[in-house]
């Protein structure tokens, strides 16, 4: 069988207006999609586990953004009721220049204390494509994410250099689409080295007597997992109540602040999701809806051979069933194209700009398909109203 | 099949919205197996006359019988039955779907009256090869000479074996040699098959075939 003998002869240029308007349609989808994952990601991130940093302000970036958490705090962390777990991290900037300081887009070297386990309830393990993740004891090791393995074309058995460090790459992560895709994850205590090596001010404090700074002091903060049962927000709460000197924050209010914060993307999301539909819609409901009213004659030639309303109508809907699905088909194929070519050039910077996920392709094809069918609906509708004769002569 | 136009009436709108009278009282009867001719100048309502008589389009007022039924005051989907069934149509422009075949478009006379599409088939592709383009069945309209359109047309037109025949002008766009081929065949069909053949022209020597001639002229029609 072959595309001709499926596609109803003439409506070659109806397939492709519908291919332009659902490849337009999925583009923008996709790039929403992009937006909401990233969105998503992190707002699950901080709804699963309490971030503790230390109190002030220090050299720690990233989600806590706070000073120092010296070991006792961890420990005394460890003890509030209703904590189930507390792992130590240091996350540090990879490139301190100010141009990539604190930006969405930056890239971190996240230290973990792998002898703790894991608290974060909906990252308990990050999904790795190639290679493992990191083990207890590891040291000199590092576990890439997606983007940052992908601009660096890094694989398992590379070598990163980061801060006067060689680190062996022994695994990347599967793709995320939020923050962990640009993370170096290493052992805490490797990362403790990194961060000495580039402040070396904290060297200076390192001493003997009492208050000084021992290695284990170096987290830049702490991610704390919960007993099953317990409240987040109100055990971060208690943590903030029973632990003097640290930055707790309340994954609830991280969570609305995250939101609050990305509000301007959420709205442009509803902008291209609004416009890929008003643009896709519009042009292949017009495709469909001017293919049906350019065969007028044909219709009015097919009444006269008696031909019904309902015999006509289904017809017709078999037809638009098979050109807005071939349209859509081929929508969805352009658009995947261009999404590919666009993000292989994006990727060099790190960057993924379309999500082209099963719901979207899905519903672009229900959309296509559903549309194509009104459309075609309305326009038989309005031809059956006329007289064979009449629709014989308008198409003639 | 005997039929009976009485008193159709059908009126236009012009550009303006004007009333352009084009068809006032005019009657007709025509008997089983009769082949009439109906000449007229052009634009006194011919073709017209023919489409009320199809049930291509309704009349203002009058009334058509097929028989003792009056098809004219029908349903909607009766009538395209009616249309299916017991009428064919040959027109002057031929009227073949661009998209189809030849024979697919001779076949489009059997879909839609629920007809057995295999035997449909063999009994076109018999049509086809006695009107002389059998070998044209898998060509589409374009690739088709004039000629041949017309014969591809009057397959169709009598595929279902209607009882009433309507040819508006059918000769109009073909020579001497292909239009004799036509007029024979709708005089055969009159004669040896017993239809009711409504021919319009505007030729004298056409029209001198039929077995009557009528006149359309101020919106009724007059024997010739």
């Amino acid at each position: 069988m072959t595309l001709r003998s499926l596609l109803p002869r003439g409506y070659l240029f109806t397939v492709l207006g519908i291919t332009v308007g659902v490849a337009g349609l999925v583009a923008l989808g996709a790039m929403a999609e992009r937006i909401t994952r990233f969105i998503d990601g992190g707002d699950r991130f901080v709804l699963g586990q309490i971030s503790v940093a230390g109190e002030g302000m220090g050299m720690g970036t990233g989600f806590t953004a706070g000073g120092l958490l010296r070991a006792a705090k961890v420990a005394e962390i460890a003890r509030v009721p209703g904590v189930a777990a507390v792992q130590p991290q240091v996350m540090l900037p990879l490139n301190t220049t100010t141009s990539q300081f604190l930006t969405l887009t930056q890239e971190l070297v996240l230290g973990l204390d792998l002898s703790a386990p894991t608290p974060n309830r909906h990252y308990r393990e990050l999904p790795v494509r190639a290679g493992r993740f990191l083990r207890p004891g590891d040291r000199g090791v590092v576990v890439v994410g997606a983007d940052f393995g992908a601009s660096r074309r890094l694989g398992v058995g590379d070598r990163l250099p980061v801060g006067g460090i060689e680190f062996a790459v022994i695994g990347v992560l599967e793709k995320t689409l939020t923050a962990p895709d640009r993370f170096a994850i290493v052992a805490i205590d490797d990362a403790r080295e990194l961060w000495l090596r580039r402040d070396p001010l904290l060297v200076q404090v390192f001493g003997g007597g009492p208050g000084a700074l021992s290695r284990g002091d170096l987290n830049s903060g702490a991610a704390v997992g919960w007993r099953e049962g317990e409240d987040p927000d109100e055990l971060a709460r208690r943590i903030q109540r029973t632990v003097s000197g640290v930055n707790v924050t309340i994954p609830g209010e991280v969570s609305r602040l995250l939101r609050d914060s990305t509000a301007f993307f959420s709205a442009l999301l509803f902008g291209i999701a609004a416009l890929g539909l008003a643009i896709g819609g519009l042009s292949l409901s017009n495709t469909v809806t001017a293919a049906v009213f350019e065969r007028i004659r044909d219709f009015g030639i097919k009444r006269a051979l008696g031909a019904t309303d309902l015999q006509l109508l289904r017809e017709v809907l078999g037809e638009a069933l098979g050109v807005s699905l071939s349209g859509g088909a081929a929508g969805v194929a352009l658009a995947l194209a261009i999404g590919f070519l666009v993000d292989a050039r994006a990727l060099r910077q790190g960057q993924q700009l379309f999500l082209f996920s099963p719901r979207l392709l899905v519903f672009a094809l229900a959309f296509s398909v559903i549309l194509g069918a009104l459309a075609a609906t309305y326009a038989t509708l309005r031809i059956v109203r006329l007289s064979p004769a009449e629709a014989i002569r308008r198409g003639t | 099949m005997q039929l009976r136009a009485v008193a159709l009436s059908k009126t236009y709108r012009g550009p303006g919205g004007q009333p352009v009278p084009v068809l006032a009282g005019a009657d007709l009867e025509v008997k089983a197996g009769e082949f009439v001719a109906v000449m007229g100048a052009s634009g006194s309502g011919k073709s017209t006359l023919l489409n009320l008589l199809g049930l291509l389009e309704a009349p203002d007022a009058g009334e058509i019988w097929f028989e003792d039924r009056r098809v004219s005051h029908l349903g909607r989907r009766v009538q395209c039955r009616v249309r299916g069934t017991s009428i064919g149509y040959v027109f002057q422009s031929f009227l073949l779907i661009s998209g189809l075949t030849a024979l697919e478009n001779v076949l489009l006379a059997a879909r839609y009256v629920g007809r057995d599409r295999r035997s449909a088939e063999v009994e076109a592709r018999t049509l086809m090869a006695r009107l002389g383009v059998a070998h044209r069945s898998g060509h589409y309209p374009a690739q088709l000479s004039g000629g041949e359109q017309q014969r591809v047309a009057y397959c169709r037109a009598v595929l279902n074996s209607p009882p009433l025949v309507l040819a508006d002008e059918p000769t109009g766009n073909l020579d001497d040699d292909h239009a004799r081929v036509i007029l024979a065949e709708l005089r055969g069909l009159a004669r040896e098959r017993g239809a009711s053949v409504i021919l319009v022209t505007h030729r004298a020597d056409t029209a001198a075939l039929a077995d009557r001639t009528m006149r359309l002229g101020g919106g009724r029609l007059e024997l010739a």
